[in-house]
């Protein structure tokens, strides 16, 4: 578990390293936050600018929701693409070998290898946005809430990270898998609304199919306190079968990548 | 001392199924209902064992099936059949304790980050192999040491010549001080300078560790340098496994006569009747003689020609392997 | 005149069997053109609903009817030249085009309309979903639709002159791939895509109708919707016209330039 740590850590401290190398980045992405800052909070102002609220969200509880979708799209790109991307070229050049041969847990390396530093810049502004749309509710939150909002934001991410892994897993069989990441960055995108408000067929895509529903709009309810005991254990279940489905797959991947179930 | 090999091999096979594919649109559409397989017996029964601190040379043409065999040792892939042990670990089950005690290296692919200096990207194998720091700062100096790296490891990477960066590359793999070195062309592409380094580096690293080293590699002049002991595969069997000496012994029953003359002779003179003539210029003559008539022969020529100096050689290693191959096609 | 249809003919054979080999790369680009309107018209149908039926004088029919015609208006008019020349200046595929007997515009026009054809597979079926599912209403007359035509063409052309102007300033900087997102933000919120322009304040509507995104998108959608007055109509096509004027010249003058920076400094 130390180790794992220590790992963590030394990944974490040289793809810092390596981003410091491009400072220029640093100002793109500041620029990039700004931006996906004003399509979010513009396209608020302007529907409530017609409403008083959207599929019985107020204009404030939208904005705790954009805040968990800026903050959720900033650790995907921070933490969980660069290391997806990275697995997917080691396979296709074959240094994913060197991977294998190294006494750690190979998901675990897959995982853990790249970071994209510049990219907790929207991280930081998803909480600032939620602490906002907060203050502006003036709302009595309780610690409960907290512990629950956090708690899911947890399990949101868990959920999106095995859906990724499961995605980035067959890469063991296919070529071009990146284009499966594509898709969910198109769709990811909806997820800037509460998922309620899409009909039904939409909805079940997006929450069972590409899990937007509880990476995003579940943790936002929460925040909100307006989460039902049954959602929160639907959320926690999913998160828990599918974080196993995706060490099954992966295992199953590492069998058939040497050959073993061949 | 053990005696036991640390590396064992029996009768291990790979076979790779593919689906066949055959051009035109009709053929991919008939592959959808039925698809034709083809086994490819990449690796198809090879045996042998090697002791602790040899160097051996694992020779073979493109596709014999050497680097199936070093995968398999280094436990990225499941033989089909036989039995591979080394340091008594089955290495398809991949355990920590085996994987500490191993190192791959392949010429063509990195490992180290490209934006980074080298010196940072050790750390990763330090908390990897969990290597305790005295004995990280002990290890990293001496790998500095031996192949010249002060000056290397505190660069990005991506400013490294290709020699420079194999050597980086080889001592970050050595860090955890690995028993056994799985080394597939480690000097593929290097100048010659730049390979006779990395060459005089192995024999180093291999005589202060007692360390074990299969090495794959098509520049001959490695192998002469640095292998006692050569095994070499053809379509995934083993062909020979001996002395270097013996397999030019074995393999080339003939010997390379050349003759140089005093006074130029007649580009018509017969020479034919002394051995094959390799190649002729006015005043020298290479000849290829079979083994047993090189005695007769050289005294027939010093009798019936202006010789001013002969030499005898053995043919060139790659002269015999690629004989070797020719021989088994 | 025959030589260009022999070229032209060729392009687009060559371009349609490269399309063929990303097809996968190009169907998923199809789908993100999907879900920004979908998820646009979802939002809007739901606010209609609960501010009594409509907003702005659209109902949910009408807002479906809005976002399909929009999508088929952007697909028809896309052009991604301009997420093109990055790679072309640093990659040297410039020096390619530029020994070539003709102008590079060329060959994006080929690959344009090849793409074009293509994007029918998606583009169909997802707009006979989108009908099915949310029943637009058209109030369209045959006039409208006969205008609807050359404004669809016009704005193709706009857009493509706009892409390769905004393209080319890859001759100077390295980071244009922040300015093209720039763009296009900008571009979501003037050019209709956000919603109908006249549901947006009144000082961003003042700001839109002299940029020239809502000519390129919202006017052939509302002009097709009928919800233009004869009036509008005309300004309208005044305005796409005097915009695609502009940016051809603009083209002309940074082409030159552009060739006497790239042959100098070379890549």
């Amino acid at each position: 578990m130390r180790r794992y740590l220590t790992l963590f850590s030394t990944f974490l401290r040289l793809s810092v390293l390596g981003e410091l190398e491009y400072r220029a980045n640093f100002w793109v992405q500041i620029l990039e936050s700004i931006l996906s800052l004003t399509v979010a909070v513009g396209g608020i102002i302007i529907v409530f600018d017609h409403t008083a609220t959207l599929g019985d969200w107020s204009a404030n509880q939208l904005l705790a929701l954009v805040g968990v979708y800026i903050m959720i799209g900033g650790v995907i790109t921070f933490a969980i693409d660069p290391s997806m991307q990275r697995f997917m070229q080691d396979v296709q050049k074959g240094t994913f070998d060197f991977v294998l041969t190294k006494p750690v847990d190979a998901q675990f390396m897959a995982s853990t290898r790249q970071f994209q530093l510049w990219k907790l810049i929207d991280v930081v502004l998803g909480l600032a946005i939620i602490g906002w749309a907060l203050w502006r509710m003036q709302a009595q939150i309780t610690i409960l809430q907290i512990v629950l909002a956090a708690l899911l934001l947890g399990i949101g991410m868990v959920i999106v990270y095995s859906f990724w892994m499961i995605l980035g897993t067959m890469a063991f069989w296919m070529i071009r898998v990146d284009n499966m990441f594509q898709i969910f960055n198109a769709m990811f995108v909806a997820g800037r609304w509460p998922v309620n408000i899409y009909p039904t067929g939409l909805r079940a895509v997006l929450t069972f199919v590409v899990p937007i529903a509880f990476a995003v709009t579940v943790p936002a309810e929460a925040l909100i306190g307006r989460i039902t005991p049954t959602t929160f254990a639907l959320a926690f279940g999913v998160g828990i079968g599918l974080f196993v489905v995706a060490r099954l797959f992966w295992r199953y991947g590492i069998r058939s990548y040497s050959g073993a179930s061949a | 001392m053990t005696t036991a090999p640390v590396i064992h091999l029996h009768e291990l096979r790979k076979t790779y199924t593919i689906h066949k594919r055959e051009a035109g649109t009709r053929a991919a559409l008939r592959s959808v209902f039925h698809r034709e397989t083809r086994d490819i017996h990449a690796v198809d029964g090879i045996s042998f064992d090697l002791e602790q601190g040899e160097i051996v040379g694992f020779l073979g043409p493109n596709g014999a099936g050497k680097t199936t065999t070093l995968k398999m040792l280094s436990g990225l892939l499941y033989p089909t059949g036989g039995a591979v042990s080394v340091l008594g670990y089955e290495p398809f089950r991949r355990e920590n304790a085996y994987l500490r005690q191993i190192a791959l290296v392949m010429g063509q692919r990195n490992q180290l980050n490209w934006d980074i200096p080298a010196v940072d990207s050790y750390e990763v194998n330090r908390a990897i192999y969990e290597i305790p720091e005295a004995q990280f700062r002990a290890t990293l100096d001496e790998l500095i040491d031996l192949l010249d790296l002060a000056d290397l490891i505190t660069k990005p990477v991506r400013n490294l010549s290709l020699g420079e960066r194999m050597r980086v590359e080889i001592a970050g793999v050595l860090l955890h001080r690995p028993k056994i070195l799985f080394l597939d062309e480690p000097t593929i592409g290097l100048d010659v300078t730049a390979q006779r380094r990395i060459r005089d580096f192995i024999a180093e690293y291999n005589h202060r560790y007692n360390a074990t080293v299969l090495l794959t590699s098509h520049y001959m002049a490695d192998v002469e340098a640095l292998c006692r002991r050569v095994i070499v595969i053809h379509h995934g069997q083993l062909l020979f496994d001996g002395a270097l000496a013996t397999l030019v012994e074995r393999f080339s029953p003939h010997k390379t006569v050349i003759v140089d003359f005093a006074e130029r002779v007649a580009l018509s003179a017969e020479m034919d009747c002394y051995g094959s003539v390799v190649k002729r210029t006015p005043d020298q003559v290479v000849l290829s003689i079979p083994k047993a008539a090189v005695a007769a022969t050289t005294s027939h020529l010093l009798a019936d020609l202006p010789v001013s100096d002969l030499t005898i050689e053995d043919p060139s290693i790659e002269a015999v392997i690629e004989q070797v191959f020719n021989a088994n096609n | 005149m025959s030589e260009w249809l022999a070229i032209y003919t060729a392009q687009t054979k060559r371009a349609f069997a490269v399309w063929l080999q990303y097809r996968a790369a190009a169907i998923i680009w199809m789908i993100g053109f999907i879900v920004q309107p979908l998820m646009y018209l979802v939002v809007w149908t739901t606010v209609a609903e609960s501010s009594g039926g409509s907003v702005g004088g659209y109902t949910p029919s009408d807002f479906a009817a809005y976002y399909i015609v929009l999508m088929i208006v952007d697909q028809v008019t896309y052009t991604w030249v301009q997420h093109e020349f990055d790679y072309r200046v640093r990659e040297g595929e410039f020096s390619r085009l530029l020994l070539l007997p003709i102008h590079p515009i060329h060959e994006d026009v080929a690959d344009n309309i090849s793409y074009k054809v293509l994007t029918l597979i998606v583009l169909v079926p997802a707009v006979i979903l989108m009908m099915w599912f949310f029943n637009p209403t058209f109030n369209t007359t045959w006039q409208n639709a006969a205008l609807f035509v050359p404004a669809v063409f016009i704005s193709f052309w706009l857009r493509f002159f706009m892409g390769w102007v905004l393209g080319m300033l890859a001759f100077w900087t390295t980071r244009i791939a922040a300015l093209i997102r720039m763009y296009s933000v900008i571009k979501l919120f003037f050019s209709g895509r956000l919603a109908p322009l006249t549901l947006l304040p009144p000082v961003l509507f003042a700001v839109a109708r002299v940029l020239p995104f809502m000519w390129e998108l919202a006017f052939p959608v509302e002009l097709f919707l009928g919800r233009l007055s004869a009036d509008e109509i005309w300004l309208g096509f005044g305005m796409q016209l005097l915009w695609t004027g502009i940016m051809f010249i603009a083209f002309r003058l940074m082409w030159r330039r552009a060739v006497r920076r790239y042959t100098a400094f070379g890549s």
